[in-house]
């Protein structure tokens, strides 16, 4: 369904990226780990278009491209079947729980306002969060905040969603609830691509985990294998140093 | 008692004036925030040039005294236009030479203040807005700009007590504003009663000063009462 080859990214003369390629099929759920400054997110930036990349091809919705080609409306047609959470969330300040979800249905897609809102409440039903609904990002936990910046990615109904370390600025006793609403994504059967070093859940909720490190993916497959038998030297070390601090 | 009298006698002889003061203010305002606009979306570009140019630009007005300022326009405007147009603008208002004036020194500081205010709000929430594809623009204009307002507000507030207090050497090429008048009164009165006529000017700018002072408060409570009682 998206598939990326070769795809590359540097900054001022240091490569990130050295030529990433990636098959994502319908209904996967791919744990991107790998030790800090790997590139994982800036992996996942570029596949959205988020920052330009360097080089490498992209074929996603209805798009068959060199990234370095891509049209602005080539563009716009990549983020509009994609959602995207962020490690901070990124929700709207000035607008409430509801209305950052309306906002894009509304604004982007010109859904009539009554109709976005039964989808945008549907959307916190499925995160938990019905009652927040009038709520501003300042008055909800950052849980709470990062469950609403889901339920507007999921809001858009979107082939894929990419989630940037979801958890990662979360206080410990958080990190539970959204976990576990991405876990239910999950097993509905929702694409998704998570970066994250949350090794419980590429182990028990992906299908697939792709290693990464120094800007390569250096080993991928499915969880079991990775977990248990990995077949790189990096990928050995990586989990012996990340599952003994757990 | 005699004092207090003669300075509410006083008011009522500056306060005609005040619509000059008025005048030259609120279009300075107007126009400087505008070009304060301009520079500030400059000085936030990706083209290196506008950004170089803008950052000279602010660095030399802010340098600029006020009445440095009004002189250089004042006898430097009529030559440039002569010069450069053939146009002779030496019967134009002298109050448009204060309101050119103003308007390039409120310029600077209300154009430093947009910037930081639009890069208080995070970046992350542009990214947001077109990951849920909404276009930069939309999001400019309904996600940031809003939040970038009630950030900027106070200092706005600040720059535009400053520009009222520039404003007042409006009368040193001779646009009769106020503070003109008052020299009138003072000289009327041969020079006596000076600070008594002072005083009722001074009174006028701290009256205007704290309506502005109000006004941008309640501006501020009203965004904050209306995300509490939409919260409860």
């Amino acid at each position: 369904m998206l598939t990326i080859e070769g795809l590359k990214k540097s900054y001022a003369g240091n490569d990130i990226l050295k030529g990433i390629s990636i098959d994502v099929n319908k209904g996967d759920v791919i744990s991107i780990i790998g030790p800090s400054g790997s590139g994982k997110t800036t992996l996942l930036r570029t596949m959205t278009t988020l920052e330009e990349a360097d080089g490498g091809h992209l074929t996603f919705a209805g798009v068959d491209k060199d990234f370095e080609k891509l049209t602005g409306k080539e563009v716009n047609t990549i983020r509009r079947n994609v959602g995207f959470v962020f490690q901070n969330y990124n929700l709207f300040n000035n607008k409430t729980a509801l209305q950052n979800i309306t906002e894009g249905l509304i604004v982007a897609r010109k859904v009539k306002k009554s109709e976005a809102e039964k989808i945008a409440l549907k959307a916190l039903e499925r995160v938990g969060l019905t009652d927040r609904k009038n709520h501003y990002p300042s008055q909800l936990s950052g849980g709470q905040q990062q469950r609403v910046g889901i339920a507007r990615a999921i809001a858009l109904n979107p082939e894929v969603i990419f989630f940037d370390e979801p958890t990662s600025a979360l206080d410990p006793e958080l990190v539970g609830e959204v976990l576990k609403v991405m876990q239910d994504l999950a097993s509905s059967g929702t694409t998704m691509v998570v970066v994250t070093h949350q090794m419980s859940f590429a182990r028990d909720v992906s299908n697939r985990v792709i290693f990464m490190a120094d800007g390569h993916i250096v080993e991928q497959g499915a969880p079991k294998a990775i977990f248990e038998k990995p077949s790189e030297q990096r990928t050995k070390k990586f989990l012996t140093d990340i599952l003994a601090n757990v | 008692m005699e004092n207090i009298k003669l300075i509410i006698n006083f008011l009522g002889q500056l306060l005609p004036a005040i619509n000059i003061t008025l005048i030259v203010s609120v279009s300075s305002i107007i126009l400087g925030s505008l070009l304060g606009l301009l520079l500030a979306a400059a000085r936030l570009s990706e083209s290196v040039v506008l950004r170089v140019l803008a950052s000279v630009y602010v660095s030399v007005v802010r340098a600029t005294p006020a009445i440095i300022m009004i002189f250089v326009v004042y006898y430097g405007m009529p030559m440039l236009f002569n010069d450069w147009f053939h146009t002779n603008i030496d019967g134009w208002n002298r109050m448009y030479f204060v309101i050119i004036a103003l308007t390039v020194l409120f310029s600077a500081p209300v154009s430093e203040i947009m910037r930081s205010a639009y890069e208080s709000i995070a970046k992350g929430q542009m990214e947001a807005g077109l990951m849920v594809g909404m276009t930069p623009f939309q999001t400019l204009y309904r996600i940031i700009l809003p939040q970038a307002f009630v950030v900027a507000l106070p200092n706005f507030a600040n720059s535009v007590i400053n520009l009222l207090k520039e404003g007042a050497l409006t009368f040193t090429i001779g646009v009769v504003d106020m503070v003109a008048k008052a020299q009138m009164i003072v000289a009327n009165n041969s020079g006596g009663y000076a600070w008594q006529t002072y005083c009722a000017l001074a009174l006028i700018y701290w009256v205007i000063s704290l309506a502005i002072d109000k006004g941008v408060s309640q501006v501020e409570k009203s965004y904050q009462a209306k995300r509490k009682t939409i919260a409860v």
